[in-house]
């Protein structure tokens, strides 16, 4: 039989062979292969990048695996630098491999992050929320102000704005979004946007 | 036999005209010195020269040679390697673990760039392999399992149960049905026990 091994609100979809899952406040990232997240590139090792994604181990990605990348063409990445990619290989057994191509060998929106922006963390929950498709609370902060979001799967966002002030605010709705309601939000955007 | 004495490590023993190097002794510039800290025998010989051997604990130990079956557990694995614990060589076990590398090239005999590491070996599987070479003093035994006999012989499932082989390359969990890759060793029936 089933067992359920975390805490949180079962669901249920019946179609197609029928699945259950948990959705839970969890905001440790164990990595998953295909799972996109973004990470913070923390030493180059011959070869090869590591990345801290948040999960038990640093993740490594090899210099080859951006698009158009060959061995005289490398990809200018720095220590610190923000890069947003899927999992390869992931399992407990062995370190979990990054890379920023899809199996055609197009980069598909993974990469380096630009400069500037913002990057914080959120629950794991709340990510999936709003990778919902035509999820609320990006389209009601898209009228608020433009900017760009990177979403990853290890529970870290990165917000780009025109101005710094517009920037946080976005951060800081995103952030109390864990816990307001829809009711709520939206009175907090009316404010924002009469101001 | 001569009553026993006792040497350390780097003694000068006697001349290689005097006696042959048995166990425990190594020949330079025609003497013969002790390599152990332990008892010297002397063995007498009726035709040939008597064999000088130092020995510690009254047992030999006993060292993998190249071309030994040894059994050992994997302790952790990588996407170009898998690391082991020898546990046996042969049927005798040793006192003390040593350490072996499997390559991933040496885990096929058969399509060697095909192979994945995570779906031939798996931490805490216990595995025969062959030494193919003793490395030098900081790299561990290197060992292959690139024959039909040698691989994993037994390996828990994620469900942590005993797996039954289906296949050369399949196991499956006798309690949850699922399947798991590993590189399976064909043991022969006489060694098996029910």
């Amino acid at each position: 039989g089933l067992l359920v091994t975390k805490c949180g609100l079962l669901r249920h979809r019946p179609g197609g062979g029928g699945a259950y899952w948990v959705d839970s406040q969890q905001k440790r990232y164990v990595p998953v292969k295909g799972d996109h997240v973004i990470g913070i590139v923390t030493a180059k090792a011959g070869d090869v990048f590591r990345l801290d994604v948040g999960g038990s181990e640093p993740a490594s990605l090899s210099y080859l695996a951006f698009e158009g990348a060959t061995k005289r063409n490398r990809p200018n990445v720095q220590v610190g630098d923000l890069i947003y990619g899927q999992f390869v290989v992931a399992n407990k057994d062995m370190e979990p491999e990054m890379v920023c191509i899809d199996s055609s060998g197009r980069s598909s929106g993974m990469g380096i992050i630009g400069q500037d922006g913002f990057l914080f963390k959120v629950s794991l929950g709340l990510i999936r929320k709003l990778l919902a498709p035509k999820c609320e609370i990006i389209q009601e902060l898209s009228q608020l102000y433009p900017f760009e979001l990177v979403l990853g799967m290890n529970g870290r966002i990165w917000v780009k704005a025109k101005t710094v002030q517009q920037t946080l605010i976005i951060v800081n709705i995103l952030e109390a979004c864990e816990y307001m309601t829809a009711e709520q939000r939206k009175q907090a955007l009316a404010k924002l946007s009469g101001n | 036999r001569q009553p026993l004495s006792s040497c350390v490590a780097g003694e000068r023993l006697c001349s290689t005209e005097e006696a042959t190097a048995g166990s425990g002794t190594y020949t330079r510039h025609g003497f013969i010195f002790s390599s152990l800290a332990g008892c010297l025998e002397r063995k007498n010989e009726d035709n040939e020269l008597p064999v000088v051997s130092v020995v510690r604990d009254s047992e030999s130990q006993l060292l993998p040679n190249v071309g030994a079956v040894v059994t050992c557990k994997v302790c952790s694995i990588n996407s170009r390697f898998a690391k082991v614990h020898i546990l046996y060589v042969g049927s005798t076990p040793l006192k003390s673990t040593f350490r072996g590398t499997i390559r991933k090239e040496d885990i096929r005999a058969t399509e060697k760039d095909k192979v994945e590491v995570y779906k031939s070996f798996r931490p805490s599987d216990i595995v025969l392999a062959k030494v193919i070479s003793l490395g030098d003093v900081q790299s561990n035994y290197l060992l292959s399992t690139a024959e039909n006999e040698l691989g994993v012989v037994v390996a828990r499932s994620e469900a942590g149960v005993q797996m039954v082989p289906i296949s050369w390359c399949e196991m499956q969990c006798p309690r949850t049905h699922t399947k798991e890759f590993r590189k399976v060793a064909r043991v022969q029936p006489q060694f098996l026990q029910t």
